[in-house]
């Protein structure tokens, strides 16, 4: 699980059978200090987080083999919403 | 899921029995930078199976790690990147300031 700040959307028209009706985000991966950590990541939202929203990701497919089926390829799914961290991401240390 | 972009395709003309009918794509998969700039790609380049035919130059999106090879479940096949979704429209918009750390510099003292 990480922290991870939503950065855009994605539509998808053609894709594995299992991940339709899914709402496509995109994240960015926090480090301590607020910026950003490797790749941008596809996750699937089922809970509307929005553009700019700091999200909590599980890297675990039970989440969306929940909401899906058993063969889904896909593992990041937003977990929740985040109400506040502290120490805030940025903060000075 | 990390975002790629198509640059080909792989045949194998000795294979594993398991990845029979398994079409291979090359991917290069999409940096933050390079996505921002409107240019993307800039990752190291990677072979991924897939089962939606994208061309080449499009970008998809694909799984990594045991989950990909996923979609045969309950066989067991050895693959470990995965074409999940081809991308239709992207709308990619991270904060123009990078959040700083806002640490204290520490004067140089004159020896």
């Amino acid at each position: 699980m990480y922290l991870a700040r939503i950065d855009g959307t994605l539509t998808s028209t053609i894709k594995h059978e299992t991940l339709g009706g899914f709402r496509f985000l995109i994240a960015q991966r926090l480090e301590g200090d607020g910026s950003g950590s490797g790749e941008p990541q596809v996750v699937i939202d089922m809970i509307g987080a929005r553009v700019g929203s700091l999200v909590l990701v599980t890297t675990d497919n039970e989440a969306v083999r929940k909401a899906s089926k058993n063969t889904t390829p896909v593992r990041l799914a937003v977990m929740g919403i985040v109400d506040s961290v502290y120490p805030e991401p940025g903060a000075a240390a | 899921m990390r975002l790629g972009v198509v640059r080909g395709t792989v045949v194998l003309s000795h294979a594993l029995p398991t990845l029979a009918g398994v079409r291979l794509v090359i991917l290069e998969p999409v940096t933050a930078e390079r996505l921002a700039a409107g240019n993307p790609g800039g990752g190291k380049c990677l072979i991924a199976a897939d089962q939606l035919g994208p061309g080449i130059g499009q970008m998809v999106g694909f799984a990594e790690g045991r989950t990909a090879a996923s979609p045969w479940y309950p066989n067991d096949i050895p693959v470990d990147a995965y074409c999940c979704l081809i991308v239709e429209n992207l709308d990619y918009t991270p904060p123009k300031v990078a959040a700083k750390p806002n640490v204290r510099k520490t004067k140089k003292v004159r020896q």
